[in-house]
């Protein structure tokens, strides 16, 4: 270190350092001279070098050596330069950008203490359906199994006391869509349930007075609510004063307690609750009564909870999974009440939770790979265009690394300066790409449609993303550099140093047969990369139209959708049903108003209800077919809502105004009469639905042609349409549908003053059009198919661009021979196919491996596919034909330029 | 010339810290000088090689330079080892006693 401060000090007193040699150099000679000392003095200069050698950083002189010469160099040649920054500032850019994303999706770490020592508790059950016999939350497929972190509470405490692998266990749950009302605004907002433990457990701190405590966490304690920092500065300012107020949930009033810190969004990076409120608080705030809230909690095969942990220091993953899974078992075990629950009994697992719970993970990790991969490949023609261009480069220095060499500069030092000069370039790069990604950052979000409410991606360019983009640049300009660098510095001395001057043409050696060798290997593999590119641009673009032309079964246009939820405000039952009735009745007198109806979640928008149905005469065990105990998709909606979607009545009649107030009817879609009554008219049949094995007592009253239900991708499944007050305990939030004459959303402010008139404690959500609603289910193939497209675009540019140079560069060093042919008389039209033919064969075989890549690699997309195959032939077809045409058009100069040479000026200059 | 048998690479640094052990601080030309006579003539010490590797020392820390007058009335910078250059020339010697028993062990052999 001291050795360090010794050579600094050197570079501030240079001269200093000069002066005290020279003197005593000078003492040195004095003496010499009187002593008669019989050795020579030697080269003076020479010392003096050798001895400052000795303080300075011999790597860091040469390096500013080399940046000097590099900068030099980019500054005489600017049109190589642009071109080789701006296409590596796209390339670099567009990785950047699809980082950041995978950044914040994949990578980040929760903003907490010792995040890496954080695990998760799921359970995982063999069986398709799982065997929880109820739950809230969420559960996935994984194989044939299913997978969800939600337990029953009382399943915590049997792991709670005994724990010896974890150093703390907390619990948390959703407390999904709730209605906040806070200082005098109602807005529905995601919120979360947290234990005692949960934010001394993940180590975070207040913002200002105090977090949840065991002691608000019980039952019968004083409601008290946590703000999240950034609910805090928006809704009080930042003001200290807000603690102590009280804010309404649900329309249940708690007391603000506290803030939690700056930067935590609780467990889910793709949410930001505004409120944390105790757990036992939770039987509070859900729709049914409270007492049967509390039997929920309790149950011990409800499936709700979720769970969190730290490992203790030292204790794998794997122990910790091996004791938990023991004493989950055991509770597991102890609920079965009949032999055949066994098979399905779910087994318990930890998972990692630094980065918290993976919702955003299982979303977005395909699709970010399947979009690195592109950008990447991206980046992969960029630096072959740009070795592409050193090669030619480094034919034209020839002569000057000839005379370096021979001058006895080492090779590998002039490598070095030669990377140094790559890397300047992919640097330059990789600045201005930083911009491409700032840009392409904003583009991606736009085109996610990151509303308020839905996932939330913290993309940026912060650190970690700062050093993807300067290691990705610094590996780019290597890679890039590298093989031009060797082939530069591997120069027959002789040869070329006997050439006039650089790059003459009639100097051919066998090295100057690779180079061409080389940079044609080059283009092909861009050509084949570039094809595989244009072929998942064609699939996208291809499923994009399939999933747009898909018969939705109504008519999208022209419908306003919103969401409200008056229960949340203290409506109940009769006034609840009235509410929403009437509210509808003032929307239907507007005079820009087509029609008005409401149902409990908006169609084809990701939403199922799915309920438990009885035939009479079919086995309650279920259609011998599937297995499964009788269901079907329902929708509780008005007297309207069918006419306003314009669902036509095919046989019998919709549901009517009166069927509100005496609601044992149904409408059920073709598909459930195909399905249940084997296609023979169902009217005045009588069906059960909610529940097991619900008793028949409802009338089918019509039927309505299918329509999609819950998504464009799924076929129509069968359908039931009830009236939405037939099951008043069930009845909670509603969205409206209204048919406008006009733009749906110039009426959304009406509407929210017409609600707000009905109700100021009732929040108007999720204003948006059904066109809109539909459009966001699709989002991630719109996206995949607006950013392969540019992919693709961008592809055959740079691929178009390094076709072109590789070509005119051939035809420049061939302007003798083909001089000489045309001056034996070859047709123009034949030296432009000659060229042609070149570009052609070179197109062909670029193809060829792209199509073989394609072929083994469709596969991985097969995925995000709507309505066609991988390899699908009209795509493939296309794509070549595309590609073909773009070879063409890049050969088509240079082989122009070819056939109007001059022979006389050709041979001349020969 | 040709002949003079030249300082063994590695051992410049030992002879000038030694030099300097025994004599405390001494300027380049008298250290050059001491090596010659205690070597009866046998080690020339060149100044291309000595300067570069006093400043070598200076860098690493184990000389220190100080300007004095010198026996001429001149200005000559003396050096004196430090605390870290004593180390380094127990270091060398122990190494350097080590290599010259291997090398003896080596030629003597029969």
């Amino acid at each position: 270190m001291s050795e360090l401060l010794r050579r600094l000090r050197f570079l501030l007193r240079r001269a200093q350092y000069e002066r005290e040699l020279d003197e005593e150099l000078q003492h040195h000679l004095a003496l010499w001279a009187e002593e008669q000392w019989p050795t020579p003095f030697g080269n003076i200069t020479l010392l003096k070098e050798d001895s400052r050698a000795m303080w300075t950083w011999t790597f860091w002189e040469q390096f500013a050596q080399d940046l000097r010469y590099g900068l030099r160099a980019m500054a005489a040649n600017k049109l190589f330069t642009a071109m080789a920054v701006l296409s590596l500032a796209l390339g670099i850019g567009a990785n950047t950008a699809i980082y950041s994303f995978m950044d914040a999706v994949l990578l980040r770490s929760l903003p907490v203490r010792n995040p890496g020592e954080l695990v998760i508790l799921k359970w995982r059950s063999a069986g398709r359906s799982g065997p929880p016999r109820g739950i809230m939350g969420t559960m996935y497929r994984d194989g044939g199994g299913s997978i969800s972190p939600n337990f029953p509470f009382p399943a915590v405490a049997t792991l709670d006391p005994k724990h010896t692998a974890l150093s703390t266990l907390f619990t948390y749950a959703s407390a999904f869509q709730i209605n906040l009302v806070a200082e005098g605004q109602a807005e529905l907002v995601h919120g979360v349930f947290a234990s005692g433990g949960y934010f001394p457990g993940l180590g975070v701190t207040p913002a200002a007075g105090r977090l949840i405590l065991d002691e608000d966490d019980r039952a019968g304690a004083p409601p008290v609510a946590v703000l999240s920092y950034s609910y805090w500065q928006r809704r009080y300012a930042a003001n200290p004063a807000a603690i102590g107020k009280q804010l309404l949930v649900n329309n249940v009033p708690f007391t603000i307690v506290g803030v939690s810190a700056p930067g935590f969004f609780g467990l889910d990076a793709g949410q930001d609750p505004p409120v944390f409120l105790p757990l036992h608080s939770s039987p509070l705030l859900t729709p049914k009564p409270a007492e049967e809230e509390k039997r929920r909690f309790f149950n011990r095969n409800f499936f709700w909870v979720e769970m969190m942990g730290r490992l203790k220091p030292g204790v794998s993953l794997q122990q910790a999974q091996t004791q938990l899974a023991g004493e989950f078992g055991q509770y597991a075990e102890s609920t079965v009440t009949k032999p055949e629950q066994r098979a399905g009994l779910p087994k318990l697992r930890l998972e990692e939770g630094a980065s918290g719970i993976d919702s955003l993970r299982r979303q977005y990790s395909k699709p970010l790979l399947v979009l690195m991969t592109m950008v990447g490949l991206i980046l992969t023609i960029a630096c072959a265009n740009i070795a592409n261009l050193l090669l030619a480069r480094a034919t034209a220095r020839r002569r000057e690394m000839a005379i370096r060499l021979s001058m006895g500069a080492g090779r590998m030092r002039v490598i070095r300066q030669l990377l140094t000069e790559s890397v300047l370039l992919s640097l330059s790069g990789g600045a201005l790409g930083l911009l491409v990604a700032l840009g392409g950052i904003r583009f991606i979000t736009l085109l996610l449609g990151n509303r308020n409410g839905q996932a939330i991606l913290r993309a940026g360019l912060d650190w970690p993303v700062l050093g993807f983009t300067f290691a990705l640049a610094v590996a780019t300009g290597i890679v890039f550099g590298l093989a031009p660098a060797l082939q530069a510095t591997k120069v027959d001395l002789a040869p070329a140093l006997k050439e006039v001057r650089a790059g003459a043409a009639h100097v051919r050696t066998r090295r100057f047969g690779f180079r061409f060798g080389l940079s044609r290997v080059l283009v092909v593999a861009q050509i084949a990369i570039s094809l595989l590119l244009v072929i998942a641009a064609g699939l996208f673009v291809h499923t994009l139209a399939n999933l747009r032309a898909v018969e939705l079964g109504f008519n999208q246009e022209n419908l306003l959708i919103f969401k409200l939820n008056a229960r949340q405000a203290g409506y109940k039952d009769a006034a609840l049903a009235n509410f929403y009735a009437n509210l509808a009745d003032r929307f239907r007198v507007l005079p820009e108003v087509r029609g008005a109806g409401l149902a409990e979640f908006p169609l084809a928008a990701h939403y199922w209800n799915e309920t438990g149905l009885t035939v009479p005469g079919l086995p309650a065990t279920g259609l011998p077919a599937t297995g499964k105990p009788l269901s079907t998709p329902m929708v509780s909606a008005d007297q309207s809502f069918l006419n306003t979607m314009q669902i036509p009545v095919l046989l019998g009649r919709g549901l009517e105004a009166h069927d509100m107030q005496s609601p044992r009817v149904a409408v059920v879609s073709e598909e459930f009469a195909k399905q249940f009554f084997a296609g023979q008219s169902p009217i005045g049949r009588r069906i059960g639905l909610g529940g097991e094995k619900p008793t028949p007592d409802i009338e089918i009253v019509g039927v309505v042609r299918n329509s999609r239900y819950n998504s464009l991708r799924n076929d129509n499944p069968p359908v039931v349409y009830v009236p939405y007050t037939q099951d008043m305990k069930a009845l909670g939030g509603m969205t409206y549908v209204v048919r406008t004459a006009g733009n749906p959303l110039a009426l959304a402010n009406t509407v929210r003053q017409i609600v707000h008139q009905a109700s100021a404690a009732v929040p108007v959500a999720d204003v948006t059009t059904q066109a809109a609603t539909i459009d966001e289910t699709i989002q991630q193939e719109r996206t995949f198919a607006d950013l392969c497209t540019c992919f693709a675009v961008l592809a055959l540019l740079i691929a178009g661009v390094g076709l072109y140079g590789t070509m005119a560069y051939a035809v420049a060093r061939r302007t003798g021979e083909i001089g000489i042919r045309m001056a034996l008389g070859a047709q123009r039209g034949k030296v432009i196919w000659m060229v042609l033919r070149e570009v052609l064969v070179l197109a062909s075989v670029g193809l060829a491996l792209g199509l073989v890549t394609a072929w083994e690699t469709a596969h991985f997309v097969a995925s995000f596919l709507f309505g066609i195959k991988p390899n699908d032939p009209l795509s493939i077809g296309l794509s070549i034909a595309v590609l073909v045409a773009a070879a063409v058009a890049a050969g088509y100069a240079p082989a122009w330029r070819a056939a109007r040479i001059d022979p006389m000026v050709a041979l001349r200059h020969e | 010339m040709g002949t003079r048998p030249e300082i063994p690479p590695g051992t410049l640094h030992l002879l000038v810290l030694k030099t300097l052990a025994r004599l405390g601080a001494m300027h380049g030309y008298g250290i050059a000088q001491h090596i010659r006579e205690t070597s009866q003539d046998v080690l020339l010490v060149e100044e291309g090689s000595l300067y570069p590797a006093l400043q070598r020392m200076l860098v690493k820390g184990w000389i220190a330079g100080e300007w004095r007058p010198s026996e001429n009335n001149r200005r000559a910078r003396y050096y004196q080892l430090t605390p870290e250059g004593r180390k380094q020339l127990d270091r060398e010697l122990h190494d350097f006693g080590r290599v010259m028993g291997a090398i003896a062990r080596v030629i003597e052999a029969v």
